[in-house]
This record gives structure tokens, C-alpha cells and sequence, in this order.
């Protein structure tokens, strides 16, 4: 079984608007009138526990949720087939916000709130429950930006208990959640670069800047690191090999790159945990993030649709 | 049809050494009216409702009276109840659950809902680890 850990998850609110209006005076129009919009549990552990759920592989999602907001991710998670196991908090959970202008669709506006304040005994209560569940799990993953109250350290500790209970460890982060974590030695590493590109000071906007990134981490003891690159050709470096992810896909079909990066995690460890080599679980992951990021609502749902999509993607050692 | 085609498939339950002030806030919270209780390893070992509570919360002899005007005023009630917030739940929960495995018959869930007065039933895997929970709606939402 496959455990995920949201520390921070939102509802997120989606609109589609033919264009958006950003005044920059008084007198300039303002209001963006959307054509339509959606709302769907977001997070990164969330969004793979949503893939998995797809895949028709067994999940529990964990993490905190307070209000009306937390509820509301609770019943779709369910709805779903996610396994919730959640700690309850006083404070709201947040909602972010994404504007998908027509034609600009792969170039998202996104607006996230600040997590809700966790309290000391509220993380309490979650360590004891992750620790129950670390009895059950495989793999665990951990992703996301951390609420407020929680210190940096709080990846570090999650994977040094996994790690010590033989379980295995994804972690999808940024800044010092992410570089305090790398000690403890988790067994994937993909690096969240959406808010800043850069990691330990090196910029991660190069193939050369990723690859030095990169081997840095694997030199203390991670197995696989994924970087973002170009939209659609993620690199990955292992101790062994480094490889490009090449597909075959124009970067304006991409409409909804929100997620795609939780499915390429989440096709990979179906696929890997299923028996397959590295190559091909990382090629059955890059076509589910593609379909995801093409729009095929729950893509994920046709394991078929996804290996016909892995014809095109192939990968190139460096 | 099995109880985990219709069982919701929530892992909330609480520690026997959680004070009951937090088991009410959870209550609260996730707007439910009973918890399972479970060990370090996962396993069912007791159940908590809000019935246990308010049972905590009165004199021993209101059971004994014929209508609930003979109960004493709500300030008493507050007053005990406020004097077992920090108190661990084990002290009040039921160590006699009743609950079903995932693998059991939907009607067997109906059949103790009923026979046993529950609104919602915790339920099992094969080891005894809690997976879900089964409510009187869930059942009724199958049958139309």
C-alpha cells in the first residue's frame, strides 16, 4: 500500500476565461468574467493519491484538514476511492486559485493561500497516526509546501521514520523542506520548481545546472531524482545513469499542468511497485503526466490509453 | 454485496489516552457521533459516541428516572462534564464494539445495525485493522 502525506492541501478553484483582465489604473476594466470553473481536491500527495486511486491501486491520503474547505476534500477524495485518514485542525483549509487563459493554457496563473496554523498537538496527533500507518505502507509520499507551525524539519522526520520502519520514500518539495529532508535519505527526490528553480543555490533552469542539482542529492544517498525541464522532458539522475525524457508532444497542447507532475510520480510508482524496470516505470509516468497535462480527465482511469501514449516517449541517456 | 463495496473508506478513529475534550472537538469537526478506538498496530479496541459522553456527564441515577423533567439543570450537567475533559476516553468507551469485516454480506451490517440499536459500524480487515466504517445511510442509500 501506498500512503501519501499532504501537509498543506487546498480545494482548488479553476477558471477558464477567454481573457484576463489586469488593470493597471483605475479607469482600466478589471473584472474577468470566467466562462466556467471547477473545483477538485488539490495537494501534492493528494494528486498522486487521486492517480493511484485511478489506477485502481490502494491509497490512504494523510495530512490535515480543518472547516468547511476540509470536508469538502475529505467527501471528493472518498468519491474518489482515496482512503482518507486525515488530522482534523482548528484552522480552515486553504483554497488556491488557477486562471487558465484561452490559448495560454500552459502558462497557468495560480494564486495559493497560506496554509492554515498547525498547532503542536495537532502534528502530534498526526505523528502517531502516520506511525500506524507506516505498518501498512510500502512506499509513502510526501509532497507539498508545509502549513504554518510546522518547522522545515518535518520532512526530515517523516522520512527518517520511514526509512527506520523499511518503508520507501517519495518526496515532491522545494526549498529547506526539501534540503533538510535529503539527510535522512529519501528514495526518489523531484524537486517542486514552480515557485523558485533553483536548488541549494544552483539554478535548475539548464541541463547542466539540473545535473549538477542532481548528483549532488544522489551523492547522499538518493536512489532517483526527477527534475522538471522544458515542460515535457523531465531528466533523472540515478547513481548508475542519467537520462532525458523525450516525448513527442507540443507544449501548447499541454492545458492543465497542474497535477501533471503528481501523475508522473504517481504512473511510476504503479508501475515500478507492478515489477517493472526503472525505464518503463519511468515511461509509463511521463504518459500518464501527459495525458493529465492534456486535459484527459481522469486519464488515468485507461491503463491502456496510457501504454498506448508510452509508444512516444522515450529515453535518451546523457 | 460485500460491506466494503458500501463502507466509506475512512481511517479517523482516536487513541485510548485522548482526552475527551479533543475527542469532542473531533466529533465536531468531522460531524460524527461516535469514533472507534484503536492500539498502537491499528487494532479495534473500543468505541466512543457522544452517548457515552453524555451518559459520563450525568448523575449515576438519571437512568433510574421516569421522565428527563427530573433531570437536574444543564449547569450540573456542564459542570461534570467539564470535570472529565482532560480524562483519557478510555475511561468511557465500549470495549464490547460492534463491528463487521470487509469481506461480510452488506445484510449482516443491516442485521446488527438493527439488532444492536448503531448508527454506524466500524469495519475490519482480516487482521483486525481498522479500514472503515459502515452507517445506517450508507445501507439505506444501497437498498433504493
Amino acid at each position: 500500500m501506498i500512503v501519501t502525506v499532504t501537509p498543506s492541501p487546498a480545494v482548488n478553484r479553476v477558471y477558464w476565461v477567454d481573457r484576463l483582465k489586469v488593470g493597471l489604473s483605475q479607469r482600466e476594466e478589471f473584472l474577468t468574467r470566467a466562462e466556467r470553473s471547477a473545483t477538485s481536491a488539490g495537494g501534492k500527495g493528494i494528486s498522486v493519491s487521486l492517480v493511484l486511486a485511478h489506477l485502481g491501486m490502494e491509497n490512504v491520503a494523510m495530512g490535515f484538514v480543518g472547516g468547511h474547505t476540509g470536508d469538502l476534500l475529505l467527501h471528493e477524495l472518498r468519491g474518489e476511492g482515496v482512503t482518507t485518514n486525515f488530522t482534523w485542525t482548528k484552522e480552515e483549509t486553504r483554497t488556491n486559485v488557477t486562471v487558465l487563459e484561452r490559448g495560454r493554457e500552459h502558462i497557468p496563473v495560480q494564486i495559493n493561500a497560506p496554509g492554515p496554523e498547525v498547532s503542536e498537538r495537532e502534528v502530534d496527533r498526526f505523528l502517531r497516526r502516520y506511525r500506524r500507518m507506516l505498518l501498512r505502507a510500502v512506499w509513502v509520499v510526501l509532497g507539498g509546501s508545509l502549513p504554518q507551525g510546522v518547522g522545515p524539519q518535518f520532512y526530515h522526520t517523516l522520512t527518517d521514520e520511514a526509512r527506520r520502519a523499511g518503508v520507501k520514500v517519495a518526496l515532491i518539495a522545494s526549498g529547506e523542506p526539501l534540503l533538510s529532508a535529503l539527510s535522512a535519505r529519501p528514495n526518489l527526490v523531484k524537486p517542486d520548481t514552480r515557485e523558485n528553480p533553483t536548488l541549494d543555490g544552483i539554478d535548475l533552469a539548464s541541463q547542466e545546472g539540473i545535473l549538477r542539482a542532481g548528483r549532488a542529492i544522489v551523492n547522499q544517498g538518493v536512489d532517483t531524482v526527477i527534475v522538471s525541464h522544458e515542460v515535457t522532458g523531465d531528466i533523472v539522475i540515478t547513481p548508475e545513469a542519467e537520462w532525458i525524457i523525450k516525448t513527442q508532444v507540443s507544449g501548447t497542447r499541454l492545458v492543465e499542468l497542474v497535477g501533471a507532475d503528481a501523475a508522473l510520480l504517481a504512473g511510476f510508482l504503479f508501475r515500478f511497485e507492478g515489477g517493472a524496470r526503472l525505464e518503463e516505470a519511468l515511461r509509463f509516468g511521463m504518459a500518464a503526466a501527459v495525458l493529465s497535462a492534456e486535459g484527459e480527465a481522469r486519464c488515468c482511469r485507461n491503463r491502456g490509453r496510457i501504454e498506448e501514449e508510452m509508444a512516444r516517449i522515450s529515453l535518451e541517456r546523457l | 454485496m460485500k460491506v466494503r463495496e458500501i463502507m466509506t473508506k475512512d481511517l479517523l478513529s482516536v487513541e485510548r489516552d485522548v482526552r475527551v475534550r479533543d475527542l469532542v472537538f473531533l466529533f465536531a469537526s468531522a460531524d460524527v457521533s461516535g469514533l472507534p478506538v484503536v492500539d498502537d498496530d491499528g487494532l479495534l479496541v473500543g468505541f466512543i459516541s457522544e452517548e457515552d459522553l453524555v451518559r459520563a456527564s450525568l448523575p449515576r441515577y438519571v437512568e433510574m428516572l421516569p421522565r428527563a423533567s427530573f433531570i437536574p439543570d444543564v449547569g450540573q450537567v456542564g459542570k461534570r462534564l467539564a470535570a472529565i475533559a482532560d480524562d483519557p476516553i478510555e475511561k468511557y468507551m465500549r470495549r464490547d464494539v460492534v463491528y463487521v469485516h470487509a469481506e461480510d454480506e452488506s445484510l449482516k451490517a443491516a442485521h446488527l445495525m438493527i439488532r444492536k440499536g448503531v448508527r454506524t459500524l466500524p469495519v475490519v480487515d482480516g487482521e483486525g485493522r481498522l479500514v472503515g466504517h459502515v452507517k445506517r445511510i450508507d445501507v439505506l442509500e444501497r437498498l433504493l
